[in-house]
């Protein structure tokens, strides 16, 4: 018998189309633990709506969740679109994917507008550090010294979205690895169980263009050289007990929006996720030692949405009636004889 | 709609009055309700109060006024003018010269001297201490500084604008309770400030009786007033049109000439957009920049909801790539354009109809949009709620079309019209009931056959897709298939070319005599009474027609068959709707329409034009 989620719907309930990327691509790894997330947390797939920029990563709303609505915008414009949806309809969950060109590039001003507003979305980059679609060029998000496939190693200083997002106050921040099944998974869990912006930055490999050894988001380079702050344990609201069981060492646990809880076992140094100057240390330690941190880095549960801070109705937008969307002929009257007076 | 002119439109000529009267000193003719006055000032100064003052006052003796603001770039220091007219013939464009100057900037005042014809009458603030030489001029001096510091040292500065109000009030005999309730409008709730304003305006018109031995010959003389009416700037006739019509999410990145678009609709929505228990029913953001203001547009629409942004050309070529997504995916959306002079930041407060062939064709590859032009304060509130009805209906993105001059200056209306049809939110499943009483539904499928597919919102459950602007099929399936695509493209066309009849047709004034035809959009509504009187000076018979939308209505052809010759006047230097016409026309009408363009960022002073028109007719 096959098995049913909360809402006893199956897993192919939440899956795509077939992926058009290259055999092997991180992508494909992480449109699969979107799958597996989305199911576990037993989210209403057509209450999701699938929100993505231009290039490899922003096709891959294609190849999950074939019952939502989605929309492949343009080049890194897709958080003003998304911004535009969740202003007029707060009640849809947003999931969107970008990639290191969509974001770090060609979209940096309005990834840095949305984390301002704290715009009520899953933002997952999926980080390879180079443009596949255009054929392998160096992204933003290179680390000085690496080296893709062709050419020569890059010269300029990364862009780091995980530390730019904690300095813009970031409600939540993790970094994980597209070949880290269990952490991804349950950090996009509890994204998807955050209200706010939660920001995800997955290092996900390039196999075409940088999967060579002296690429540093290689899958070699970065298996080797994953910094693992904390196992990582999603403990639904539905059925707290079943999932995971007390750990024997230390841990901690973080409340999520919807009371799910993410725990999370200390493997070596404290880090402290609700402290952005722990977090902006952890993240330049690691780039230092040429190395990725990855896990839970900041997290702030008390910072009000951007539909929050606007006072709208409490019913979203698009479900009121004409008579609240227009106003009546005696205010018109009223406005008219104002002028008059 | 075709209004035969020899009624309506003549009357403004036979009331046009020159009355005999004595005066105490010698005996002069009176010139009543027909004169330009300019004030020079300097931005920043306070004299844009002192001016409207003297517009209502006007107004409120129901004298046919009209004002046009010309500002600078800048807040504070640069040179600005403001020209009023009143004309019995309702003539409301600024006039070929000055009557009365006032002269308060020291920076033009050299300038602004030289220009004037002989016989002007200048009055002038004697405590800028500049020369006045114009010996074939009625030089009218007044110490208004100094008498501005005796009533508040501290605000003369500012005070002393209301001291040329007292001055001009005095000359042309504007009425003391007109003054009182223009000041008091000016005011509002400020009780000091009616005090001090009225005081200074007071003691002005008493300098000038008591020291200027002068008999004005312009007066204005009450008429009439339909108390109906008011004035308003066509920026906020939009902003309640767009209330309205139900706007629920409003992007925007300040730009002049649009700002005050935005910031209209933010005034009005605590007051008219309340759910009853304190929210909001429309969501306002101002934006990051142009790009995001497009984009937030096109996630509202998409979701369902009436999204809007309003902008200037620079915004429109950032939100270009939006444009045509919308486009292409077919998704509803509003965007005003407020003119100004391009390129880049141009003259970004004057006016012009530069961006109109942009609009209509903006985006990449082929795209084609519909544009309402509003020529009158009524159309931008009727458009302004209209819009949101033609995107949800064409699901499309559509243009507002509107200017500097139309949008920033004040304009008369009799009140606003409240919507005479329901919303119209287009194709929308929302059931699946309604998703199984169509047979074959497909996101882009023209099962009605004309070219308007259903579509479904997200969060619904009902046929999902991923919108894009790849190729698509039917059914909204990626597809690269060439006979896919360019059977999306030609269903694309076959839907806005659709448009053309339900979009406001043009306003036509017709002549029996088709000598002359002459087409004109927008804010030259605000001219072209008196450039047709104009050329028919010259025994020309002219008939009217005001484009009110893009694609052109078959009106608009119609009127050039009918008519021997056709101008197309535009405020531009190309000739850009002339320019749509020739593309979209048959040729056999091409060569009798003609284009006269003109472009200085200048709101259209009639006799500019009207040479050029007369200019173009010799050369046939």
């Amino acid at each position: 018998m096959l098995k049913l989620n909360v809402l006893e719907l199956e897993k192919s309930e939440y899956t795509g189309g077939k992926s058009s990327l290259c055999p092997g691509c991180g992508h494909d790894q992480i449109s699969n633990n979107i799958i597996q997330a989305a199911w576990e947390n037993g989210i209403p797939p057509e209450k999701v709506a699938k929100m993505s920029g231009i290039g490899c990563s922003s096709k891959t709303p294609a190849y999950f969740l074939g019952k939502s609505h989605g929309f492949n915008t343009v080049h890194g414009r897709m958080p003003s679109v998304t911004t535009g949806a969740n202003l007029v309809n707060k009640g849809l969950s947003f999931l969107a994917v970008s990639g290191d060109g969509d974001t770090a590039s060609i979209g940096i001003g309005q990834f840095v507008h949305a984390i301002r507003r704290n715009l009520d979305m899953v933002y997952i980059v999926e980080n390879n550090g180079v443009y596949g679609l255009t054929k392998g060029q160096y992204s933003a998000t290179v680390e000085k010294g690496s080296k893709k496939k062709k050419g020569v190693a890059n010269q300029q200083a990364p862009i780091d979205l995980c530390a730019m997002a904690i300095n813009l106050g970031c409600s939540f921040v993790a970094r994980s690895f597209s070949g880290s099944k269990k952490q991804l998974t349950a950090l996009i869990r509890a994204a998807m169980s955050h209200r706010g912006m939660a920001f995800i930055d997955v290092i996900s490999p390039c196999v075409t263009f940088a999967n060579n050894d002296e690429s540093y988001k290689s899958y070699n380079y970065v298996k080797a050289n994953d910094e693992v702050l904390h196992i990582l344990d999603y403990i639904s609201h539905f059925s707290p007990i079943e999932e995971v069981e007390v750990p024997e060492g230390e841990y901690q646990e973080v409340s999520l929006f919807d009371g799910s809880t993410l725990r999370l076992e200390t493997l070596a140094a404290d880090h402290d996720y609700t402290d952005a100057v722990s977090a902006l240390s952890a993240i330049h330690q690691s780039e230092k030692a040429e190395r990725h941190v990855t896990g839970l880095l900041y997290y702030d549960d008390n910072v009000p949405t951007a539909t929050d801070t606007l006072g709208l109705s409490e019913t979203p937008l698009v479900e009121l009636s004409e008579d609240l969307l227009r106003p009546s002929p005696d205010s018109l009257e009223k406005v008219n004889s104002g002028f008059r007076s | 709609m075709v209004m035969h002119k020899t009624q309506s439109h003549r009357r403004y000529l036979a009331s046009s009055r020159f009355v005999r009267v004595l005066g105490t000193k010698r005996a002069m003719e009176k010139i009543v309700n027909d004169f330009v006055i300019n004030v020079a000032t300097a931005n920043g100064t306070g004299s844009q109060s002192s001016n409207l003052i003297i517009l209502h006052s006007m107004f409120e003796m129901g004298v046919p006024v009209s004002g046009k603001n010309l500002f600078p770039s800048n807040i504070s220091g640069l040179p600005t003018w403001f020209i009023i007219r009143a004309s019995d013939r309702g003539y409301q464009a600024p006039g070929d010269g000055t009557n009365i100057q006032i002269l308060m900037n020291k920076d033009t005042w050299i300038k602004d001297l030289e220009g004037l014809e002989p016989g002007t009458i200048v009055i002038y603030n004697e405590d800028v201490k500049m020369p006045v030489e114009r010996d074939d001029c009625v030089l009218l001096g007044m110490p208004m500084t100094k008498m501005a510091r005796k009533i508040n040292p501290k605000l003369g500065r500012l005070i002393a604008n209301m001291y040329y109000v007292g001055a001009v009030a005095h000359l042309l005999g504007v009425e003391e309770d007109a003054i009182e309730k223009a000041v008091k409008a000016q005011f509002k709730g400020k009780e000091k400030a009616v005090e001090l304003n009225i005081q200074a305006i007071s003691e002005g018109r008493e300098y000038a009786n008591e020291n200027w031995d002068f008999d004005c010959q312009f007066i204005v003389e009450s008429r009439d007033k339909d108390p109906d009416t008011f004035l308003i700037e066509g920026n906020e006739a939009i902003a309640l049109g767009s209330i309205y019509g139900g706007i629920s999410m409003l992007s925007w990145y300040p730009i002049t000439p649009s700002s005050s678009l935005a910031e209209s609709v933010i005034n009005w929505l605590p007051e008219l957009r309340s759910d009853g228990d304190g929210g909001s029913t429309c969501a306002v953001i101002q934006a990051e920049d142009e790009l995001a203001a497009a984009g937030m547009v096109l996630g509202a629409g998409w979701a369902g909801g009436r999204g809007m942004t309003c902008t200037s050309g620079p915004g429109i070529s950032l939100m270009s790539e939006f444009i045509g997504l919308f486009y292409f995916s077919e998704v509803p959306g509003v965007i005003w354009d407020v003119n100004r002079v391009g390129p880049s930041t141009g003259l970004p407060t004057r006016t012009q109809q530069g961006d109109l062939s942009m609009l209509y064709e903006a985006s990449h590859g082929d795209t084609q949009h519909i544009v309402l032009i509003p020529g009158t304060v009524d159309e931008c509130f009727e458009f302004g709620w209209r819009v949101f009805d033609f995107a949800e209906r064409f699901q499309t993105m559509v243009f507002g079309f509107n200017d500097l001059d139309l949008g920033m200056n004040r304009w008369k209306t009799s009140g606003f019209t409240y919507p005479d049809s329901p919303m119209d939110r287009g194709k929308v499943v929302r059931s699946q009931e309604e998703m199984d009483s169509i047979p074959e539904y497909g996101r882009y499928r023209d099962v009605d056959g004309d070219g308007i597919a259903y579509r479904t919102l997200p969060g619904s459950g009902l046929d999902p897709i991923l919108y894009r602007g790849t190729g698509h099929d039917e059914d909204g399936v990626y597809s690269e298939d060439p006979q896919v695509y360019h059977d999306a493209m030609a269903r694309l066309k076959r839907k806005i070319d659709g448009a053309r009849e339900h979009l406001p047709a043009p306003v036509i004034r017709e002549e029996e005599k088709k000598d002359l035809g002459v087409i004109f959009y927008g804010s030259m509504e605000n001219s072209i009474v008196e450039i047709d009187d104009m050329l028919e000076e010259s025994g020309l018979s002219v008939s009217t027609c005001r484009v009110r939308a893009l694609p052109l209505h078959s009106g608009v052809e119609d009127f050039v068959r009918r008519h021997d010759r056709t101008i197309v006047l535009e405020i531009n230097r190309d000739g850009q709707l002339f320019g749509i016409i020739r593309k979209e026309f048959p040729a056999e009408l091409i060569p009798k329409i003609h284009s006269v363009s003109y472009s200085d960022g200048m709101p259209p002073r009639a006799r500019v034009y009207s040479d050029m028109i007369l200019e173009v007719l010799e050369g046939l």
